[in-house]
């Protein structure tokens, strides 16, 4: 059978298998869970890893008129969120192994549900069938918010239905516009829904411009929601912050990325010429998003909630590299949006542990951890990492593409009058870098730094679901005993070498905190050894996607020329320059003659 | 499949990263107390295969022509992009490879990272001895010696930026090292956001190097012809605000004096000889690109000179060994900057051999600092102790070397390399130079003679407070003693070398001549002296008027601090009479306050930001998320406003039928009478 269907029906079995085996039992509910997701894991990787990039092409709902076919395949594009999707569904069933207490069949079903549905969206290559999947990933995820959420768990659940739903809605008339202005140019044959023959068709016979313009709002009104951009946001730090660990991992590091993929899939490609068209409001969004995302991110009190905006920073990176329109930063764009999937998706996960442990998200109730759970500490701080972009990590590969791309687009493609803007978005943006390690690394220092201090004890150890989480602020040892275990570290700190006293010194444990476990190992591990990957050789991820973005790039490129720059491609000649010094051709870009600068280029 | 100079370039980072994953990994189970051998062995190995690299490196220029000498080693790629800026002529292919760099400049800053820290791993292993987190400690100074060495062997720009960023992390990591002090921690955030404020620079100046060169190797870049003009002053600016934060320069000074929560041999290694020179390795490395640019030039001399004054005066009133050490890095990169300012070959190889000079004082300074630390059972105020010379012997000897070189006494290492600097300086505007800002230089040179005295003067007063004056410890020192033997002993290494390194490089002029085989130096290094220099086998002309002078000042400056700190009057009493004025008052609390730096960026930059932060936040929830819900309401308000009809009663039913039909037919009989 083709993998790629058996990847995306494996969930679906599993489902199944739970309703047949776990007769109301997580043990087994969960343990059937893992072991279909591990299999649907190797599944995948074994699809990806394919030379022949296998492909289905059946007829599904063909009706003479309609050619809807049930249409799987995979390129640069999908390829790395299909693989993603994989990963992380292990990853989330895993975090859930002992955080999910109540209706556990229902959870892991659920979750299954929608790795099938994750899966299927990346891999679909029939417009309905996008559809579909694409809705598909939405009603679990509504359900595993509203059930096993936080406090404010129906009202999440509600807000992102209706939210995502409203834009979706609009997003499938922009799409059915597409398929029948496209079906114009073919009269007689079938209505195509192919992704990759409409994309083929519009290539040959674009759109007329105006048709264009709308069928881009109708598409960013869904896809905009989703990813999702400033001011469309509100729905996503509630989601987080009100969702189960599973949830909040899986939506930060798949669900989002729908987003831009159908951006990089349909937007760009079908409507070239709206897409330059609305460039300039999208970078505009993108870079507001990235320093609004991070300022807010800065004043939280409330670590999901923290990483919620920092998420709606980062998605702004991946919007700005895919609308810088050309290599360096699309191939960043769609790096990175496996980067923040890894990173936030890896904070979401550790965080997810210690909220296990302490039931509480306030960052005031926490600090010290470092000394109690020194394992989870290092693995938050690999994540931050990563999440700050350091070089030699993941999140540095996308970021460096991004805007090393967006300020070529800025300093050397563009006309004189927009030089300016681009280079104040370029600018602004690397600002969020410097923001963003601001608020990921002082969360880290109040959470995981200074003297060790832990919510109290909460009641039962065996609870129901998070509901009552509401964090006790009367904090245990730290607030008043801050002078008893204080006296650790200040001993510590100012006589160093005096500590044999204290090199075996045991901690009071009251809440019988542990460190890492090894289901706990297993859930990050794999994330880590990407993270690194992906930093340290980028190119392995990059060589795949690449002639499939570069389609994308050329398509939008060529637009942009048309409407707003013409390619320098004649202007470039060598030219002495004032004092004789030769200005390499590749050097100075046609632009600052226009500039008037050129006199001043020695 | 390497040659040699490749194997051991590849080699020497190798070592470090190895050894700093077998303590991560066994550190806390097995190795314990014994953590530091891993880390040490490699060191010492790296150390051997520096040395032996330079060997080689030094034969194979030699032969090499006018050009200097390079060889890079490139492992893999990290990431290509064909025909990046879209002319479809494939020429601006996107190349970014892990590319390591063997030449004269790289192998000298690997010799002295590994020679330094070799010695650092020595003394901390006496130093942490008992710490908890004995092997963490050594597993970051592992890594940081990767990041460095990485750092200064990397052959683009994006290698560069990698280890810049790498030893940044290691910094956060060692400052905040005892993470349990608020301080410690809060002092690490604030060492890594100022760097990255320096990083923001620093990347807008890689982005521009690549639109403008086309690449971000080093080679291909400096073998283009190099463009000048505003382009050429904003690349070498730009790239120049990263070095000001990496070492610490005006305005982003501000973090290097707080990073010394960090235990001792970390700012000794990190914050004092190695990392912090990163900035002065940068300018050097991209000569080409900062000689096409007077502007920048004169910039970086400024900010130099200017940095140094500062950080002077800072340091006259600190009452914290650590502090006054701190200060007086700060104020030695300055020099270095000024030196490198010059844009000569006098200037550059000046800033590099008081890079290469400070290296060993400096650390020994900050050692000879810790082992005060350690006895006194880690007080640091120097009012709390004094007279120390009767208990620590050892500690007391050294330290008076690494006074003596700092202070540029003859012939101590900072003699030769400050004279070089200062004579650099004194040539751009006495001897008829060509050059557009001679007067600045003029000044650059007198404050850079006056920060001389200064320098002498703070490092005597923590001298004479320290060791002089009757044997006072604090009550927390129960038992102050002399440092064991594995911290004693590098110290005397390092003595060593404060004496002797200056003077031997001077001599026989084998430094200079070593740089001067370094690339980019040939090629960017345009200069009074000219390629001349560089082959007949002189050294700088030894400027003896230059030199008279600054010996002169030091000796008053040391003499100064003897008359206040040996006579019969304490600090404390002196300090009352100086203040004693309302003049007097205000400058003394404007240095014992650092200028108020961190007030000053606190409201303008911090808060600010805070209170930004807040207000989004705030417009998040009032603002955007209200209208979102206003429109969640609309629909719901209009099914409210429907349902309400939805009585139950059906006389209201059969009334709104009634009534519809007789408005329908009404509408159609007006239609009928008004449509004809």
């Amino acid at each position: 059978m083709n993998p790629l269907v058996v990847s995306i029906l494996l969930p679906l079995f599993g489902v199944g298998l739970i309703a047949l085996l776990a007769d109301g039992s997580r043990v087994v509910a969960r343990s059937v869970a893992l072991a279909v997701s591990l299999v649907t894991l190797y599944w995948v990787v074994k699809t990806v890893l394919m030379h022949d990039q296998p492909s289905v092409n059946d007829p599904w709902l063909t009706t003479g008129v309609f050619d809807v076919r049930f249409n799987l395949g995979l390129d640069g594009l999908s390829l790395w969120m299909f693989a993603l999707s994989g990963l992380l569904s292990v990853t989330a069933i895993l975090v859930s192994w002992e955080a999910i207490e109540e209706r556990g069949p229902l959870f892991y079903s659920l979750l299954l549900v929608l790795e099938a549905g994750m899966l299927g969206v990346f891999a679909a290559r029939d417009i309905i069938l996008f559809y579909v999947f694409f809705e598909f990933t939405l009603i679990p995820l509504f359900f595993l918010i509203g059930i096993w959420g936080s406090e404010q768990r129906r009202y999440a659940a509600v807000k992102f239905f209706l939210f995502t739903l409203a834009g979706s809605v609009l997003t499938f008339i922009g799409l059915m516009a597409i398929v029948f202005l496209n079906g114009r140019n073919h009269p007689g044959e079938p209505l195509t829904f192919d992704v990759i023959e409409i994309t083929k068709g519009i290539a040959a016979h674009p759109l007329d411009a105006k048709h264009q313009f709308w069928i881009f709002l109708a598409l960013f009104a869904g896809f905009a929601i989703k990813v999702p951009l400033f001011p469309l946001h509100t729905w996503l730090p509630l989601a987080h912050v009100q969702a189960p660990t599973a949830g909040s991992v899986l939506l930060a590091g798949i669900l989002l990325k729908i987003g831009t993929y159908g951006f990089l899939r349909f937007s760009l490609p079908m409507l070239p010429d709206a897409a330059v068209t609305c460039m300039p409001w999208v970078l505009w969004l993108s870079a507001a998003g990235i320093i609004y995302g991070a300022l807010t991110a800065l004043a939280q009190s409330d670590v999901k909630r923290l990483i919620a905006y920092s998420s709606v920073s980062h998605m702004g990176y991946c919007m700005l590299g895919i609308f810088a329109f050309n290599r360096p930063a699309m191939q960043g764009g769609l790096l990175q949006m496996i980067n923040h999937g890894l990173a936030t998706g890896g904070l979401f996960a550790t965080f997810g542990m210690i909220y296990e442990r302490y039931h509480t998200r306030e960052i005031k109730d926490l600090s010290g951890l470092a000394k109690r759970i020194p394992m989870l500490s290092v693995m938050m701080l690999l994540f931050t990492f990563s999440s700050i972009g350091l070089p030699g990590m993941n999140g540095f590969a996308g970021e460096f593409l991004i805007l090393l791309g967006m300020f070529q687009r800025g300093y050397a493609e563009s006309p004189p009058v927009m030089q300016f803007q681009w280079l104040t978005i370029t600018v602004l943006a690397l600002f969020g870098v410097v923001l963003g390690a601001w608020y990921m690394l002082w969360l880290y220092q109040r959470v995981f730094f200074g003297p060790l201090k832990e919510p109290a004890a909460h009641g039962d150890a065996a609870h129901g679901p998070a509901t009552h989480a509401a964090p006790h602020a009367a904090v245990a040892h730290a607030a008043h005993g801050h002078d008893a275990h204080g006296h650790d570290s200040h001993a510590h700190d100012d006589h160093a070498h005096d500590a044999h006293g204290h090199a075996e010194e045991v901690l009071p444990n009251p809440l019988g905190i542990v460190d890492l476990k090894w289901r706990e190992f297993f859930a990050l591990a794999p994330l880590l050894v990407f993270v690194f990957w992906i930093g340290l050789k980028p190119q392995t991820f990059l060589a795949p996607m690449q002639p499939d973005i570069n389609a994308v790039t050329d398509v939008v490129q060529t637009a942009y020329a048309r409407h707003v720059w013409p390619l320098p491609a004649t202007e470039t000649a060598a030219r002495p320059a004032a004092d004789g010094v030769v200005v390499n051709r590749l050097i100075v870009p046609a632009v600052i003659e226009s500039k008037e600068e050129v006199a001043r280029v020695r | 499949m390497f040659n040699k100079i490749e194997s051991l370039t590849l080699l020497i980072p190798l070592l470090s990263l190895a050894a700093t994953i077998v303590t991560a990994l066994l550190g806390k189970r097995w190795l314990k107390e014994k953590s530091h051998w891993p880390i040490l062995v490699a060191l010492i190995l790296a150390f051997l295969a520096s040395l032996q690299l330079m060997r080689l490196v030094n034969i194979e220029s030699e032969n090499a022509g006018p050009g200097g000498f390079s060889q890079v080693v490139r492992p893999w790629q990290w990431a290509v992009i064909d025909d990046a800026m879209g002319s479809g002529k494939n020429e601006r292919n996107l190349v970014l490879d892990i590319a390591l760099r063997a030449d004269p400049l790289t192998s000298i800053m690997l010799s002295m990272v590994t020679f330094v820290a070799s010695l650092v791993v020595v003394y901390a292993s006496g130093y942490m001895h008992g710490d908890k987190s004995y092997w963490r400690f050594f597993t970051y100074v592992g890594l940081f010696v990767f990041s460095m060495t990485m750092l200064v062997s990397g052959s683009n720009f994006l290698l560069l930026f990698f280890g810049w960023e790498a030893v940044g992390v290691c910094s956060y990591l060692l400052i905040g090292f005892w993470f349990e002090k608020p301080e410690a921690a809060a002092a690490g955030k604030k060492a890594f956001l100022v760097n990255r404020i320096g990083d923001f620079g620093f990347a807008l100046g890689i982005f521009l190097i690549w639109t403008t060169y086309g690449s971000l190797d080093y080679d291909t870049v400096f073998n283009s012809p190099i463009v000048g003009g505003t382009i050429g002053t904003a690349i070498a600016l730009l790239l120049f605000v990263g070095a000001c934060g990496k070492s610490a320069q005006f305005p982003l000074h501000v973090w290097l004096p707080d990073a010394m929560e960090g235990p001792t041999p970390v700012s000794a290694l990190i914050h004092a000889a190695t990392m912090v020179t990163a900035g002065v390795y940068m300018v050097t490395r991209c000569t080409p690109l900062f000689a096409v640019s007077e502007i920048a030039q004169v910039v970086v001399a400024c900010v130099g000179t200017f940095t140094a004054l500062l950080a002077g005066l800072t340091a006259l009133t600190q009452h914290d060994l650590k502090r006054v050490m701190a200060y007086s890095t700060v104020s030695q990169l300055g020099y270095m900057f000024m030196g490198l300012g010059c844009g000569t070959l006098a200037g550059i190889t000046g800033g590099m051999f008081h890079l290469f000079t400070h290296a060993f004082f400096k650390a020994l300074l900050f050692l000879a600092a810790g082992s005060v630390m350690h006895a006194m059972h880690h007080v640091i105020d120097m009012r709390r102790f004094s007279g120390l010379r009767h208990i620590m012997p050892w500690t007391f000897k050294t330290f008076w070397f690494g006074a003596l070189a700092l202070a540029g006494v003859f012939p101590f290492a900072g003699f030769w390399s400050k004279d070089t600097i200062l004579g650099a300086v004194h040539d751009k505007f006495a001897h008829g130079a060509p050059g557009n800002y001679q007067h600045v230089y003029q000044w650059v040179y007198y404050v850079g003679v006056f920060t001389a005295f200064l320098t002498a003067f703070y490092t005597f007063r923590a001298l004479f407070l320290t060791f002089y004056g009757p044997l006072k410890t604090p009550a927390e020192a129960h038992h102050p003693h002399e440092s064991p033997r594995s911290m004693t002993v590098p110290l005397i290494i390092l003595a060593i070398c404060a004496v002797s390194v200056g003077a031997y490089c001077e001599m026989t002029h084998s430094f200079h001549h070593y740089l001067w085989q370094t690339p980019s130096l040939t090629k960017g290094a345009i200069g009074e002296y000219g390629a001349a220099l560089l082959h007949d086998h002189k050294g700088l002309p030894f400027h003896m008027d230059v030199a008279t002078m600054s010996t002169i000042v030091a000796l008053a400056g040391i003499g100064l601090a003897a008359f206040m700190y040996l006579g019969k009057k304490d600090e404390a009493e002196q300090v009352a009479e100086l203040t004693s004025t309302k003049k007097g008052l205000f400058l003394y609390q404007l240095s014992l306050n650092k200028f108020y730096f961190d007030e000053i960026y606190n409201a303008l930059l911090v808060w600010p930001l805070r209170l930004l932060a807040s207000l989004s936040y705030f417009v998040d929830r009032y603002v955007i998320d209200a209208l979102v819900n206003f429109c969640g309401f609309v629909p719901r308000a209009g099914g409210a406003l429907l349902r309400s009809l939805q009585t139950g009663m059906v006389q209201f039913y059969a009334l709104a039928m009634v009534l519809g039909m007789l408005v329908l037919f009404g509408s159609l009989r007006l239609t009928a009478i008004f449509g004809n």
